[in-house]
């Protein structure tokens, strides 16, 4: 991921002839699988020597949503919590009734904008 | 005449994008399904923890369709053939993925494991992705169904520590049922984890080394 995010970054700086990113502003998704920090780490370490050497990786976290076909619900993604001590998990379970729910936002990985000097 | 601005040198300037970083993926994966879905192919995908019975479970349901379906393997593994080693010894088509280091197949390595394949002579192909409860989730192959196998050998929290795994899984098949009593693990509170995660899901006991409950997943798989 952090390599695509990489290549996708100066694909876009160079498409603009720009010289320098300046910062990067990521949208994660709650679900999504993304550790934050690994991904800094390796943004910095895949952009040294380049244009992006230097910038900031800003990561802002979309939070999970879902929608029930049943009941109609639309809303954040239900937790579980009560099975085990100290294990919480989250689960495609409608909060209101129970049944399968579809998740409408939170899975996504989006570079949302890039700040570049020209 | 249209007036073009342009950033002066040195100027700062925000783009604005909607960059999905999983949507190449996701595009690779839809081209799979199309093309497989032209050559009326049946794919299931079976994921699953590192030795939970994925060939095993494999090995079991090639043996009870290979009279009505012509079938494929597609096995992803890390640098061995022993899991293709053991289906091909019954007469299937076999296709080894090796990933290197990389933990999870990809539908680009499918897309190019597909062209090995002579479609035109195939109705159903299974893919045995790497052992891994976490990476296959976020990566799809394209196949018409997921399934997730994990072993009562494995404790009683292996189905709430991995959910995202479960959430995209059609089926789960909790294997090693023989042993549950020797490793004192109850099943059905493994079942009811994989229910409260995922409602949807179908939820399967088998041993493969008896037997026991592998025509169950294959109802399930509707095949």
């Amino acid at each position: 991921m952090a390599v695509r995010l990489v290549d996708t970054v100066l694909r876009e700086a160079k498409k603009r002839n720009s010289k320098k990113v300046l910062e990067v502003h990521l949208l994660v998704g709650r679900l999504s699988l993304l550790g934050h920090e690994q991904l800094r780490f390796w943004y910095k370490t895949l952009g040294k020597g380049t244009i992006i050497e230097g910038s900031k990786l800003r990561i802002s976290v979309e939070k999970a949503e879902v929608s029930c076909g049943n009941c109609g619900y639309r809303g954040p993604i239900h937790f579980e919590e009560g099975l085990y001590d100290h294990i919480v998990f989250p689960t495609l379970r409608c909060p209101r009734c129970g049944s399968f729910v579809e998740v409408v936002k939170g899975r996504d990985c989006l570079i949302k904008s890039i700040r570049m000097v020209a | 005449m249209r007036n073009v601005v342009k950033a002066e040198e040195g100027e700062i300037f925000d783009v604005e994008l909607s960059e999905d970083l999983l949507r190449a993926n996701e595009e690779l994966a839809a081209k799979n399904r199309e093309i497989l879905r032209i050559h009326g192919i049946r794919t299931i995908e079976v994921m699953g923890s590192i030795g939970s019975g994925k060939t095993s479970l494999i090995a079991e349901m090639v043996k009870r369709l290979k009279d009505a379906y012509r079938i494929a393997f597609i096995a992803g593994d890390l640098t061995t053939t022993i899991d293709s080693d053991r289906i091909s010894g019954q007469g299937v088509e076999v296709v080894q993925i090796n990933t290197g280091k990389e933990c999870h197949l990809d539908a680009n390595l499918i897309m190019k494991a597909l062209k090995h394949l002579n479609l035109e002579s195939l109705d159903l192909i299974f893919i045995e992705n790497v052992g891994n409860l976490i990476c296959p989730a976020e990566f799809k192959l394209g196949s018409e169904k997921r399934i997730v196998v994990v072993s009562v050998t494995e404790g009683p929290y292996m189905v709430v520590k991995h959910p995202f795994i479960f959430m995209e899984a059609d089926v789960a098949v909790i294997n090693k049922i023989d042993l549950a009593e020797a490793m004192g693990i109850d099943p059905s509170k493994l079942e009811r984890d994989a229910l409260t995660i995922n409602p949807r899901i179908k939820v399967v006991r088998t041993s493969c080394r008896t037997g026991e409950g592998i025509d169950r997943v294959v109802e399930a798989l509707g095949l």
